[in-house]
């Protein structure tokens, strides 16, 4: 699959869970697609038995940035801060950002850069699951032991 | 003058640094490790930022994250602190090139007096006299062999990349150099990255007497007087007095001169320390010179009036000399007592934990200069200091009864601290007349002729 259709997925995936959609299907030029909310079709190595997300959890808040946290039976993973520096969502000031919630990570996925004293530093996950929530601000400072992401 | 300064420390100097900020209306960074969340001197900062875990070479010596919190903090200015990186040159220069101000000499001044043996070779082309050694460092055993047999035993051999009285081995005959200039080596090594050695004669018993200078950016360079630290106790300093009992007008005049001729001599800045060895017969030897401010710094702020933090300050932000600084003269006595959390009774070992209760003496002429207080934890990662207790009187005798006066009210429970020990030295003969030197805790000590009692008073917690 080409980069761009990876971001389109993407962004269909993010418009499903703002209008509470649970099944999303395109045929287009012999291309076809499902996607339904569920069970992860990839559970992560590590992952727990798969919880599914019910079907309200976008509760109609506006942000985009953290989920309500649903009821869990496990208490969600933190990818923290290993440095000093501005923390950013992208690899550019107009580029998509490297991760978003619902995507699955492993311990070598790019999850943000932390910048510190002009250096670009691309941060690893260290981990493996779900991102659930993106805790820490694009753009703002962040200091060492900082909660970046919730990973369930 | 700066706007806001990041303190690149922690304890009591993180929190008197943070005070002279405060007065002089500067705005505070504090960078701190995750054992100092709820240090005094975090919580007294206007911003925080936690640099690293507990241990300091993961937090508090790593310059990457300090400069990364000084760029977010934007920061004019850090202010080192002493030990930590306040006398490493590299870290001075990182700063220099990031256009910060690193609040004392520069890079290049620190370097030159860092270095022992280098400041050494500095001393003696400045017609400062030096203990008779080696002219400089000492590569093999033979070598070392044949310069202590020049020199004449008993000798001393020191790490160059040294400090705080590690890296030191004495030997008193061939034999035992052979060792000890082995295990120096080791030890310079593992203590400091570095195993070169120097030599020096090892003068018997002697005072240690320092000379505080204060240097401007505009040349002007003064000193304000001397401090006697010969208390100490496994080369640490641990009673300090100003001035020293074993002071006359002329040696001061004649040692406050080679101090000076000294620091102008590699265009010293800011505040620094020149350390000499005083024999029994008076004659004083310079050994090393202190880039940076002392922990004893607060006597001689009381003797001459003066607050030598803010000074740092003035001088980092390119004002001249204040007034009362290049005219300062000594008045009154006072004393230092630096409280640790060890256990006296147990061969000072060690004692971190909850400070379960505190209560810190008070009056006329005493000051406490502490970070700690009732309910917080000392960290067993870092150095024991937990207060300095500071005495000031009108003579050397009343700022001792004071001393022994407050040692009396001072009340910690939770931990052990060296509190009942001082209490014993401010009784001790030997310290009321003056009559101390470098082995004097030692003989005190060995000859368990040392009474240490239990507060005098019982607080209701």
């Amino acid at each position: 699959m080409e980069s761009k259709e990876i971001k389109e997925i993407k962004t269909i995936i993010d418009l499903m869970e703002k209008n509470d959609l649970s099944v999303f299907e395109i045929e287009k030029d012999g291309f076809r697609l499902k996607l339904q909310k569920g069970p992860a079709a990839q559970p992560a190595a590590a992952a727990p038995p798969a919880v599914t997300l019910p079907p309200k959890a976008v509760t109609g808040s506006q942000e985009t940035t953290a989920l309500p946290k649903p009821i869990e039976s496990k208490p969600l993973k933190e990818i923290v801060s290993p440095m000093v520096g501005t923390f950013y969502r992208a690899g550019s000031p107009d580029g998509a950002p490297f991760i978003d919630i619902g995507q699955t990570v492993n311990e070598d996925t790019v999850v943000c850069i932390i910048e510190a004293m002009k250096v670009m530093n691309e941060i690893k996950a260290e981990t493996s699951g779900v991102i659930a929530e993106v805790v820490a601000e694009n753009g703002k400072p962040v200091q060492f032991g900082q909660v970046l992401f919730r990973v369930r | 003058m700066f706007e806001k300064i990041l303190i690149a420390n922690r304890g009591e100097i993180a929190l008197r640094v943070i005070r002279a900020c405060k007065e002089l209306g500067i705005r505070t960074l504090a960078v701190y490790s995750e054992a100092d969340v709820d240090s005094l001197h975090v919580q007294l900062a206007d911003e925080s930022i936690c640099i690293g875990a507990a241990p300091s070479t993961e937090s508090y010596l790593k310059i990457d994250r300090i400069m990364s919190a000084a760029e977010i903090g934007d920061v004019d200015a850090i202010h080192p602190g002493y030990g930590f990186l306040a006398e490493n040159p590299d870290f001075a220069e990182v700063c220099e090139s990031c256009n910060i101000k690193f609040i004392g000499p520069s890079s290049r001044a620190m370097q030159a007096m860092g270095d022992k043996n280098s400041a050494r070779a500095f001393a003696r082309k400045a017609g400062v006299p030096v203990t008779p050694g080696s002219d400089g460092i000492v590569e093999t055993e033979s070598d070392a062999i044949r310069i202590a047999k020049k020199i004449g035993y008993p000798v001393m051999i020191k790490a160059s990349a040294g400090g705080g009285g590690r890296g030191m081995r004495t030997a008193h005959n061939e034999p035992s150099l052979k060792s000890a200039f082995h295990s120096a080596r080791h030890e310079a090594e593992k203590a400091f990255g570095n195993e070169q050695v120097y030599i020096e004669k090892l003068i018997i018993n002697p005072h240690h007497i320092e000379f505080q200078i204060v240097a401007d950016s505009h040349g002007h360079i003064v000193h304000l007087g001397e401090r006697d630290c010969s208390i100490q106790r496994r080369n640490q300093k641990v009673i300090e007095e100003c001035p020293s009992p074993l002071m006359t007008p002329g040696l001061r005049k004649k040692m406050g001169n080679a101090a000076v001729k000294l620091a102008k001599s590699v265009g010293y800045e800011n505040a620094g320390t020149i350390e000499f060895l005083v024999d029994q017969d008076r004659h004083f030897y310079f050994i090393e010179m202190n880039t940076r401010i002392q922990v004893e710094h607060t006597i001689t702020e009381e003797v001459y009036g003066c607050d030598l933090v803010k000074e740092q300050i003035r001088i980092a932000a390119g004002q001249p000399l204040s007034p009362h600084i290049a005219h300062a003269t000594p008045r009154l006595h006072a004393i230092q007592c630096r409280i640790n959390a060890e256990d006296p009774e147990k061969d000072f070992q060690a004692s971190p934990g909850r400070i379960a209760f505190y209560y810190a003496p008070g009056g006329r002429g005493v000051r406490i200069d502490s970070h700690v207080y009732t309910g917080y934890t000392v960290p067993l990662h870092y150095d024991s200091l937990i207060a300095k207790i500071i005495t000031v009187g009108a003579t050397r005798i009343n700022a001792i009864e004071r001393m022994r006066r407050a040692l009396g009210e001072y009340y910690i429970t939770g931990i052990k601290t060296t509190v009942p020990f001082h209490a014993a030295m401010m009784r001790n003969g030997e310290f009321r007349d003056g009559k101390y030197d470098t082995s004097f805790i030692e003989r005190v000590m060995s000859s368990g002729k040392l009474e240490l009692t239990s507060p005098a008073i019982r607080l209701r917690e």
